[in-house]
């Protein structure tokens, strides 16, 4: 027993100066606790190594203790995994939705959900209005109608500027360039150019073609990016014309020339 | 093997094999829907399940048969008892792996018919020729294996270690060409400049099995399953030696466990390089695929696997302690100073030496090779020794250091989309969070084992083993290896699905349904212990059944089991 006191006493010492040294270092809480942490495992197994030995057990108490064992196994390995901070599923789901849809429309299920969709909304409005002619009046019903009563169909004009720059936002966020690439002094990991004076370096054509082949353009810096292909060759698979369009638009909005954004060198 | 048995086997085979195949011709077939588990997790606990018993029904044959040949050689019947009993828990396994096996299929054709009849006809001639033909094999030769160990013994052994040579062979080809469709669904054909979807119509059948990520998962999987085979053995043993009566028994049962766990650490030494090679392949195929893996939604299933390992690393080096205890005369071996001394550098001096030369530059095994043979060379000459105990626990401090560095995150945070200051590492300490320091980590915990086992053998040879009389807590150590490389398994497979995203085959297949989301650590986890405590449920019962019974009439021809002292 004076021997565990002894280790835990030297453990906590540990623990203790590693917490000094790594508050002084300024890491932030968590880590400096997560550092005293590694000092309780560390006290932890040079107290199991001097335990002394366990006495056999055999049949049921055997299989008692077996089973324990497994429940107590079970209990941390899910509490130690549910510890660790969660990803939010839902910050996923909206996106891969958004990405999604267009290529379902394309399918032959899409087509068929959509027009399923389209009579099951057909046939509500065409409800609606037989019970508005009803309380209305059969005369009344052509004239609502026709100035466009809730019954009309949606608007299909195209997207206009702003629209198209918030498309290009929501690709940079859905493709997750923010991975590889800082802009507006987030994300990026080095992996790829710094993109806020792209605007002064590059059209609307450009950006696109580098999008939809990453080896038609190079930034200057990142010729080994450039020869392992780090930038993936998937978006033309990926994304929509339209989407690559709203992304290039909005991207080259970005002339902030504070920002040492590389000299793109062109390939192809 | 009962004749049941083999019949429910046969059956398996058979509705795997045609089953499949008409539903996928039924016209309109809507998917079902799995009730509480969804369709993915029900795809999923049947996917692992079956993993986890074709594991060690190929994992396990691979040491079998040079366990075989070791008591051949040797003329020592341990080692062939315990490659029979491993070969009777394997015969069993083995129709589980087909109930699977089958069930997979069902479950995949009943939830995603669309993607299912796909893949098969992308795969048509190893589905239904290749993979189904080998399989037959394998079972022929498992079966004649195992039925024909008492009637080739004496002369007649070295034709039925041929024989097992033989059912390695075609098992390793059956997972090399299942490998194929698993790593396509991952890294699918491309070429430079055309798409996948473009190149995937011209693609022969041979382009899509080589695929980016085929050869590293094949590798990958087979040292994973030998471990997983030697940490299934010295559970069997653990079971084996808790139930014993005699002291004869207990002797053998110890020495099963100590070659299981043996097996298992040799193999696992190799598999934290396998799995590097493996993720620098598919952040070579795709450079988005490393940021999701390691730094956004998957980052933290990382984390898990860090502790994971550092346990593992931890029970199979307490092994080795508490094998050494029983050891008479181990306080005589001792070891040259200069082994302490670079297992406290290396974690430090290889961070360093990876940072200027990261792999696979070659200049990085210029540090790393003379750093690691110094004190074979410096001991030469430098007659300045510690003893062995002074090593091992040297060794265990700098595991909890190795372990510590492979924990620490870049920040505590489930994406770096969510980083901010206070959860963030501090800009100068940020190297703890790469990958130098990641696998300088892994080194040292491989070397401090390595250097572990030295000691242990010169032990051996300096001192006297007394088997059968080993801490009993030595037992719930082996009971824990085996649980916990299954779960880091289950951990590590739903990792390696969960890289294609939102597509079946990435980014060639999308998957539509809602649930092509990435799930959360804990409730993978929550699955992953479950199906663990699933699988431990099937094995401990096939243990019970095969070797319990037979323990009393099965002994007598193999010869005695060591006595207790016995080398």
């Amino acid at each position: 027993m004076g021997n565990v006191i002894k280790k835990l006493v030297v453990g906590l010492i540990v623990g203790a100066v590693l917490l000094g040294i790594t508050k002084a270092l300024e890491f932030p809480t968590v880590f400096q606790w997560m550092f005293f942490a590694y000092a309780l495992l560390g006290t932890a197994v040079f107290i199991i190594l001097d335990l002394p030995s366990l006495k056999p057990v055999s049949g049921v108490k055997a299989v008692g203790a077996l089973v324990i064992f497994y429940i107590v196994l079970c209990v941390v390995y899910i509490a130690g995994a549910s510890l660790w901070p969660q990803y939010d599923p839902e910050d996923e789901k909206g996106k891969i939705e958004k990405i999604l849809k267009p290529k379902r429309a394309a399918t032959e299920q899409g087509k068929a959900e959509e027009l399923i969709a389209r009579a099951k909304a057909l046939d509500e409005q065409a409800k609606a209005l037989a019970a508005r002619i009803k309380a209305l009046g059969g005369d009344q019903a052509p004239a609502a109608q026709a100035a466009g009563g809730p019954g009309s169909p949606p608007s299909t004009t195209g997207a206009g500027s702003g629209d198209l720059l918030k498309i290009g936002e929501d690709q940079w966020q859905l493709q997750e360039c923010y991975n590889c690439h800082k802009l507006r002094g987030e994300g990026g990991k080095k992996r790829g150019p710094e993109l806020d004076n792209i605007g002064n370096l590059l059209t609307v054509d450009d950006i696109k073609q580098k999008i939809l082949d990453p080896k038609s353009w190079m930034a200057e810096g990142f010729e080994k990016e450039y020869e392992k292909g780090k930038m993936p060759d998937k978006y033309k698979d990926l994304m929509e014309e339209t989407d690559v369009v709203a992304l290039a638009t909005w991207l080259v909005t970005f002339k902030n020339t504070s920002v040492n954004t590389p000299k793109p060198i062109k390939k192809k | 093997m009962k004749t049941w048995h083999r019949g429910l086997l046969a059956l398996c085979a058979l509705l795997a094999l045609f089953g499949g195949a008409a539903f996928a011709q039924a016209p309109g077939a809507p998917p079902v829907e799995f009730p509480y588990t969804g369709n993915r997790t029900a795809v999923w606990i049947v996917a692992q399940l079956h993993i986890l018993f074709a594991a060690f029904i190929l994992g396990a044959p691979i040491f079998v048969v040079i366990s075989e040949w070791l008591g051949y050689r040797k003329q020592d019947p341990r080692y062939d008892r315990l490659a029979k009993e491993v070969m009777k828990v394997t015969v069993i396994l083995y129709s589980m792996t087909a109930l699977t096996g089958g069930l997979f299929i069902f479950v995949l054709l009943a939830t995603y018919p669309q993607f299912t009849t796909w893949l098969i006809n992308h795969f048509f001639l190893v589905f239904a020729v290749i993979y189904p033909l080998l399989f037959i094999g394998e079972t022929i030769l498992l079966y004649m294996y195992f039925y024909s160990w008492d009637a080739w013994k004496g002369d007649k052994k070295a034709r039925h270690i041929a024989l097992g040579v033989v059912l390695n062979l075609i098992g390793t080809i059956t997972l090399f060409v299942i490998d194929g469709p698993t790593s396509f669904m991952n890294t699918p054909v491309k070429a430079e400049g055309v798409s996948p979807t473009e190149f995937l119509m011209t693609a022969t059948l041979w382009d899509k099995i080589y695929n980016y990520s085929w050869m590293p998962m094949n590798l990958h999987r087979l040292v994973g399953n030998v471990t997983f085979g030697g940490f299934i053995t010295g559970l069997v043993a653990a079971y084996m030696y808790m139930a014993a009566k005699k002291d004869d028994e207990r002797a053998y049962y110890d020495w099963m466990g100590f070659v299981g766990n043996l097996i298992g650490v040799g193999a696992l030494l190799f598999l934290p390089f396998m799995g590097y090679l493996l993720a620098y392949e598919l952040c070579d195929y795709d450079a988005s695929i490393c940021p999701y893996m390691m730094a956004d939604q998957l980052s933290m299933f990382f984390e898990m696997q860090g502790a994971m390992v550092g346990l593992i690393f931890l029970a199979s080096n307490y092994y080795i302690w508490l094998s050494m205890k029983r050891i008479e005369g181990v306080e005589r071996v001792r070891m040259t100073i200069f082994a302490p001394i670079v297992m406290v550098a290396l974690p430090f001096v290889m961070t360093w030496g990876w940072t200027m030369f990261p792999v696979p530059d070659p200049r990085s095994l210029a540090i790393l090779i003379p750093l690691a043979l110094l004190p074979v060379v410096l001991g030469r000459f430098i007659p300045l020794t510690v003893s062995a105990r002074t090593v091992i626990k040297v060794g265990f401090l700098m595991v909890v250091v190795g372990d510590a560095i492979w924990l620490t995150p870049h920040g505590f945070v489930p994406t770096g989309a969510k980083l901010v200051a206070d959860l963030e590492l501090p800009s100068d300490w940020n190297f703890l969070a790469l990958m130098p320091a990641k696998n300088s980590a892994a080194f040292t915990l491989v070397f401090v084992t390595v250097v572990n086992y030295i000691i242990y053998n010169r032990a051996i040879s300096q001192g006297t083993i007394v088997w059968g009389k080993i801490d009993f807590t030595s037992q719930f150590v082996l009971v824990f290896l085996a649980f916990s490389a299954i779960w880091t398994m289950g951990l590590m497979g739903a990792v390696r699905s969960l890289l294609r995203k939102y597509f079946h085959t990435y980014n060639l297949l999308p998957d539509f349904t809602p649930e092509s989301f990435t799930p959360t650590l804990s409730y993978s986890a929550w699955w992953i212990t479950a199906i663990t405590v699933a699988f431990y449920v099937v094995v401990s019962f096939a243990i019970f059944v095969t070797l319990r019974p037979t323990e009393a009439k099965a002994h007598a021809p193999e010869g005695s089991p060591a006595p207790a002292g016995a080398k």
